[in-house]
């Protein structure tokens, strides 16, 4: 994906947000889950397993936020406003990356509603 | 593409009364309904959608009998009014139907009628399949639900937890196996309704229908059979561990050999939790139709609608462990699954306050439809803010598994589905009937259903928190919940009241009633172009849209769409046609020839249900003999109706524009199909392989220091041997499109030869190092990964062999060669489940 | 049903008014219950409220309103009700819900239990040493018990759950949310009461046609009343010969229960060394008189539809009330 000029969106580029925050929760969930599902020693620290996450949360709060910035710039650029019903492929671009902004920003939320757990969870009780 | 300055002669013909009779004719003689007992074999959209909604509904009506009588078993405590036996069947069945038989295929079959119709489309591009799908939903349908007529219905609730379910000593009989079988054939039918409608919206819409053009109903169509993709294959995969284990004794939920039984739940929840909302999106795409036709403008925030529907999409994915909170996981596994158990609700919110902005920013019209809308709203909100509640782990300790989770299920299901799929019902019935369904029965059913239901659900929250755990035959008296249940039950009959008038008012004879005028409620969309009462051929001509609702806002087009002013006005060569379109901006790109009437679909459904039924008895020779005939139908169908050569390549679709009737690879709706149907079949072997890497991060030596693996050695052969047969598969296509047919052909024969050495070389490698599926789930694992890929091995060489067949016969060429480009992608997906069959099973043990 | 059938469920019913503990979520007296209805009460007026105000802003807009709104109007609604107001509120909730969750699951500080969950009763054995786990079973050995779980006043209480046939639940509303009990598991909850009582149990996972009439019983006491209470159920029975006993031998119900001090080492049914020290009988269905041991001996699929453990109709009268005598004595 392009992140400076103009793109042209998709399907692909509608859903790249929301994929970034499956990946980050399947990526949260099966490491923990390799880290705890054992079940034993429960009050262990898991501090490397913390750390990881939070790294990967923020490689992809970053990546959803150029997301977001590109779809804004675009959207900006071809003309801004909740407008988007007229047939042109102007409208449809406004569209796309309106919607893609609004993704974006749910994704924003949802990988850090997913990022609290981390902050609560020292160990695998 | 437009030119409608083109001053053709068959422009100038349009305006002539004469000429439009004849297009009418034939148009109406193609798209006709068989007659007489040939009626069966229809295959348009139109029929099946309404069959395949109407079994929905009778299922829906027998699982609500099944209520009612867990309910007057309730009313009172210690009722021993049915035996606990049949009220194990009951609440079973009740469940499985209203979830399986009702919730998710009630959603496929309304697709089925309205998307073509809000697409302009004359049909789906498979009515075959979507055919097929609703002779496998019957046959499996009647399979399961007939089974309590014999006593042997499934028992064990409708998400069948192991060990309860697999052992034989706890449910002696057949309960299980009917449960699993009937409904992995229904999983078929509803994957085989995915691909037709996802191929649908992408490609059949209208031309002009640019993305940001399309009805929002077609976006949540778009989005939940993405999701049906994604979310039905891993219970497949669950369902091939669980008869196994059943069948053969193969240890996967028998923790005594190294098994876990929460390996079902998460296999069962990764799909059940989605299902909720492939089960609610639908019917919320419902209300997204309804609302600005009775507000009387566009929807307002169109953009925040498509948010929350693939929103939703996806975090629905992310949420299955909220029913597993109690199975004693780490905290912070529950934590991520609390957390995108809350994010959800944001994206449904988004959803209630666009239809509340859009009513707010409209004058809203009173009616029927409004009303059962307004009901599902108040309804769902409750249902959604005990989602909330029960999000959150501590609280879902007490709340789990007792009246307060069948309350909070009802209000979601109830509120957000049924109560939707009512006003649906209302809205849409002058599109089935050509006559509106009456005022004040629905009003009174409307009273009567919102009444009782909260009558019925509300007290359940307190009889759970209370201490009513749920799936109890009864309860003693000391417990407190007699009262709250008697309300319970009284306003179960009240709720029952209310559908029965529906019931009646949809069956009653109208005779001289007077049709409906037409567009009756005065909507925007391109359903509501049809007459009162509706022509087969469904749209007059295919409009070129330009507008989210273009009755309202494109000038005289209605008119423009009954003169035939538009495309495909004609059936010239008497054939069922429809047009193909661009994903992003709906360009007119093929005329597609869709197939017509034929019993093949019925026949194929009729072997597949054999080879299913007689396998829960445990028949095997039938099975077999089932299993090879539904084969041959299958082949038979495709070599008779599919990737037909047209008798010329292109032809005039209307306004000037020619249209090529035959495209090949990803331009053509078939290798779509196939590209979505291998993206389920490549999730249900992902699931089979997060069997395997579960198993390895809850065990401490996994694959077990004491087992031998199947080597590195078979594997490995066998991998060489599928790249092989992957190379000629792809150098097939290329030769063939190249015009080098002979040696085409020859790499065909070549691969199909090869990917059978390639499947068996892959089962040689567990054989011959000796490992017993029944001795431990490593072995059991391990086979089952194995048998998958070598059987897609095989499925390949068929087709390969197809291919062949057809080029030798004819019905292949270099330019019409959508079997091998199809047979080819198919081969692209076989080589990424043999990478990571034998990376996993061969090399990874090696490398651990 | 049949007339014995019929008078039996008239017993059956009159006897489980007579036993019952709290069974309830609403009455707390435990911390973990407590903590989770004041979550509830306080959540329940947030959604009421929100249901109130979505629920009358629509009425507003499809009755109220003099005239539509503007675009930009409705969008600013879905701007602050359909997103921010959600983001926030449900951020603050689920730092509370996971803070919270931690905290239930700290470590405990008194006995450990180990508590079988089996069809369709609760093995109970006091003073093991164990830990949770996957692919794991219970400790062996401790105290025997069955379907009766005492626990002492102010501890922290770990409780070992496990199952050797099906996936069943512990709840005990009074006192803390539910866990499973999973074959080739053993999980962990812990209970930390805060009054004394008799607290009424129930298996919340369906587990089989008696799945209705697995319930148990939980006694809070004091630290020392624990401690007497498992010193006695560690010694051998009370009366260890006597028609009834004979009897109970002869007629083959030691093959599946244990009563301690006699040569009954059944391991199948509930230890009975000291069953009539416990207040119900056929967990937590009937309350624990001679006349009910012998009204369950005589037929035990009236009393407990699906129950594993066959009726004994065809013994003569006086022979069941002599088992029943017997068992009535085993305090």
């Amino acid at each position: 994906m392009q992140v400076f000029g103009k793109t042209q969106d998709n399907l692909w580029t509608l859903v790249a947000a929301p994929t970034i925050w499956g990946f980050h929760f399947l990526f949260s969930y099966f490491l923990a889950a390799y880290r705890c599902a054992p079940n034993d020693d429960v009050f262990r620290n898991i501090g490397g397993t913390r750390m990881a996450i939070s790294g990967v949360t923020a490689v992809c709060l970053l990546l959803i936020l150029l997301i977001a910035r590109r779809a804004w710039r675009e959207w900006r650029a071809d003309g801004g406003g909740y407008s988007n019903n007229q047939d042109t492929p102007e409208a449809r671009e406004r569209f796309l990356e309106f919607s893609t902004l609004l993704l974006a920003a749910l994704s924003f939320a949802a990988v850090v509603f997913e990022t609290l757990p981390v902050l609560v969870f020292w160990d695998c009780r | 593409m437009t030119d409608t300055t083109d001053q053709s002669p068959t422009f100038a013909d349009k305006e002539d009364e004469a000429v439009r009779r004849a297009q009418e004719d034939r148009l109406r003689a193609v798209w006709a309904a068989p007659k007489g007992w040939r009626y069966w074999s229809a295959v348009n959209n139109t029929e099946v959608g309404i069959w395949y909604t109407a079994l929905s509904f009778i299922f829906m009506l027998f699982a609500g009998v099944l209520a009612l009588i867990m309910r007057a078993q309730l009313a009172l405590p210690e009722n021993d009014l049915v035996t606990p036996d049949f009220y194990n069947q009951a609440f079973t069945l009740h469940g499985t139907a209203m979830m399986f038989l009702f919730a998710v295929p009630i959603f496929e079959a309304v697709a089925i009628i309205l998307l073509p119709q809000l697409l302009g489309a004359r049909d789906l591009p498979f009515p075959r399949l979507s055919a097929f799908g609703f002779w496998c939903f019957l046959i499996g349908g009647v399979f399961v639900m007939g089974s309590i007529f014999f006593g042997q219905a499934p028992s064990s609730g409708w998400f069948m937890y192991p060990p309860l379910t697999t052992e034989e000593e706890f449910t002696p009989g057949y309960g299980p196996d009917i449960w699993l079988l009937g409904l992995s054939f229904i999983e078929i039918a509803s994957l085989a309704a995915a691909v037709e409608l996802i191929v649908g919206t992408l490609k059949c819409r209208p031309p002009g229908m640019r993305l940001n053009l399309m009805p929002l109903y077609a976006w949540y169509v778009l989005v939940v059979a993405g999701m049906i993709l994604f979310a039905f294959p891993p219970l497949i995969a669950g369902d091939i561990l669980f008869e196994l284990e059943r069948l053969f004794d193969w240890p996967f939920f028998d923790p005594s050999r190294g098994g876990d039984p929460v390996l079902w739940q998460h296999l069962f929840w990764i799909f059940g939790h989605p299902e909720v909302y492939i089960v609610f999106l639908p019917a919320i795409a419902l209300v997204a139709m309804i609302v600005p036709t009775f507000a009387q403008r566009p929807i307002l925030g169109y953009s925040w609608i498509v948010l929350a529907a693939v929103g939703t999409g996806f975090i629905s994915f992310g949420l299955w462990v909220h029913h597993m909170y109690t199975t004693g996981l780490p905290s912070i596994s529950l934590g991520f699954f609390s957390a995108a158990s809350e994010a959800v609700a944001i994206p449904t919110g988004v959803q209630i306050f666009v239809f509340i902005a859009t009513l707010l920013t409209g004058h809203v019209i009173h009616s029927v439809p409004m009303l059962f809308v307004s009901g599902a709203l108040a309804n769902f909100v409750i249902g959604g803010l005990t989602g909330v509640m029960v999000a959150l782990a501590p609280f879902d300790w007490q709340a789990h598994d007792t009246y307060f989770v069948v309350a909070h299920l009802h209000y979601v299901l109830i509120g957000g589905m049924l109560f939707p799929v009512v006003a649906g019902v209302y809205y849409y019935w002058p599109l089935v009937s050509g006559r509106k369904l009456s005022d004040r029965p629905g009003r009174i059913a409307f009273w009567l259903m919102f009444a009782g239901f909260n009558l019925a659900f509300l007290p359940m929250h307190y009889s759970g928190l209370a201490g009513m755990p749920r799936r109890v035959w009864t309860y003693p008296e000391s417990l407190g919940v007699g009262t709250a249940n008697m309300i319970s039950s009284v306003g179960a009959f009240v709720f029952a009241s209310g559908i029965l008038i529906i019931v009646w008012d949809v069956l009653r004879p109208r005779g001289k009633e007077p049709y409906a005028k037409r567009n009756p409620w005065n909507a925007g969309t391109l359903e509501w172009l049809v007459e009162m009462p509706g022509e087969s051929w469904g749209v007059r001509s295919i409009p070129a849209v330009t507008s989210r609702y273009p009755i309202w806002e494109q000038p005289n087009f209605i008119d423009d769409v009954d003169k035939g002013r538009f495309y495909l006005p004609d059936a010239a060569e008497m054939k069922r046609e429809t047009i193909i379109t661009s994903v992003l901006d709906g360009k007119p790109l093929q005329c597609l020839r869709v197939p017509g009437p034929s019993f093949m679909p019925m026949i194929a459904a009729v072997f597949t249900g054999a080879m299913f039924i007689f396998a829960t008895f445990h028949w095997w020779a039938a099975t077999i003999v089932a299993m090879g005939l539904s084969t041959i139908s299958i082949m038979v169908w495709l070599w008779r109706g599919t990737s037909l050569i047209p008798e010329k390549p292109e032809k005039d679709v209307g306004l000037g524009l020619k249209l090529p009737l035959y495209k090949s690879g990803p331009h053509s709706v078939g290798w779509w199909a196939m590209f979505i149907m291998m993206m389920g079949d490549a999730t249900a072997f992902l699931g089979l392989v997060f069997g395997y890497y579960y198993f390895f991060t809850i065990h401490a030596d996994f694959p077990p220091p004491s087992t031998v693996g199947p080597g590195v050695l078979w594997p490995s052969v066998a991998f060489g041997l599928f790249a092989v047969a992957w190379s000629t598969a792809l150098g097939a296509r290329l030769s063939n499109q190249a015009g080098r047919v002979g040696r085409a052909r020859v790499l065909m024969a070549a691969g199909a030869l090869v990917a059978l050495a390639a499947s068996a070389a892959l089962l040689w490698g567990p054989y011959v190092t000796g490992l017993r599926p029944t001795a431990h789930v490593y072995p059991a694992t391990v086979w089952v990964i194995t048998i998958w890929t070598a059987a897609h091995g095989v499925a390949g060489s068929l087709m390969l062999g197809y291919c062949l067949a057809r080029s030798l016969a004819g019905r292949m060429t270099p330019a019409h060669d959508i079997d091998i480009f199809n047979v080819a992608l198919y081969w692209h997906f076989v080589g990424f489940t043999v990478i990571v069959t034998v990376g996993t099973l061969a090399y990874l043990p090696v490398l651990m | 049903m049949t007339r014995s059938g019929v008078l039996a469920a008239a017993l059956a019913s009159a006897a489980l008014t007579g036993c019952q503990g709290a069974q309830s979520a609403f009455d707390p007296a435990g911390v973990e219950a407590e903590r989770v209805l004041t979550l509830f009460w306080i959540m329940l007026a947030g959604g009421a409220a929100i249901w109130i105000v979505v629920i009358g802003i629509s009425y507003y807009a499809v009755k109220g309103k003099s005239g539509p709104y503007s675009d930009r109007s409705g969008i600013r609604l879905i701007v602050w009700g359909g997103c921010v107001f959600p983001v926030v509120v449900l951020a603050g909730l689920l730092w509370w819900g996971l803070t919270m969750m931690q905290e239930l699951r700290r470590a405990a500080d008194g006995p450990t239990i180990a508590v079988s969950a089996e069809r369709f009763w609760w093995r109970v054995a006091y003073a093991v040493d164990g830990e949770p786990g996957v692919i794991r079973n219970l400790p062996r050995g401790g105290v025997p018990s069955a379907n009766e779980i005492w626990i002492p006043l102010g501890k922290r209480t770990e409780i070992l759950l496990s199952s050797p046939d099906v996936i069943h639940s512990f709840w005990v509303p009074p006192l803390a949310g539910k866990i499973d009990a999973i074959p080739g598991r053993v999980n962990r909850l812990v209970l930390e009461p805060t009054s004394p009582g008799v607290f009424n149990g129930a298996c919340a996972e369906y587990c089989g046609t008696a799945h209705t009439y697995m319930g148990f019983r939980v006694v809070v006491v004091p630290q020392a009343e624990f401690e007497a209470y498992v010193a006695s159920q560690a010694l051998p029975a009370a009366v260890v010969d006597g028609p009834g006993a004979g009897l109970f031998l002869q007629n083959g119900c030691a093959a599946c229960h244990t009563v301690r001090g006699t040569p009954a080492d059944g391991a199948v049914g509930p230890d009975l060394t000291h069953v009539a020290s416990r207040r119900t009988i056929a967990a937590g269905v009937l309350p624990t008189t001679v006349e009910n041991f012998a009204a369950f001996i005589r037929s035990t699929e009236h009393l407990k539809p699906g129950v594993e453990m066959p009726g004994f109709g065809m013994l003569p009268d006086e022979e069941i009330t002599a088992i029943a005598k017997w068992l009535g004595t085993l305090e």
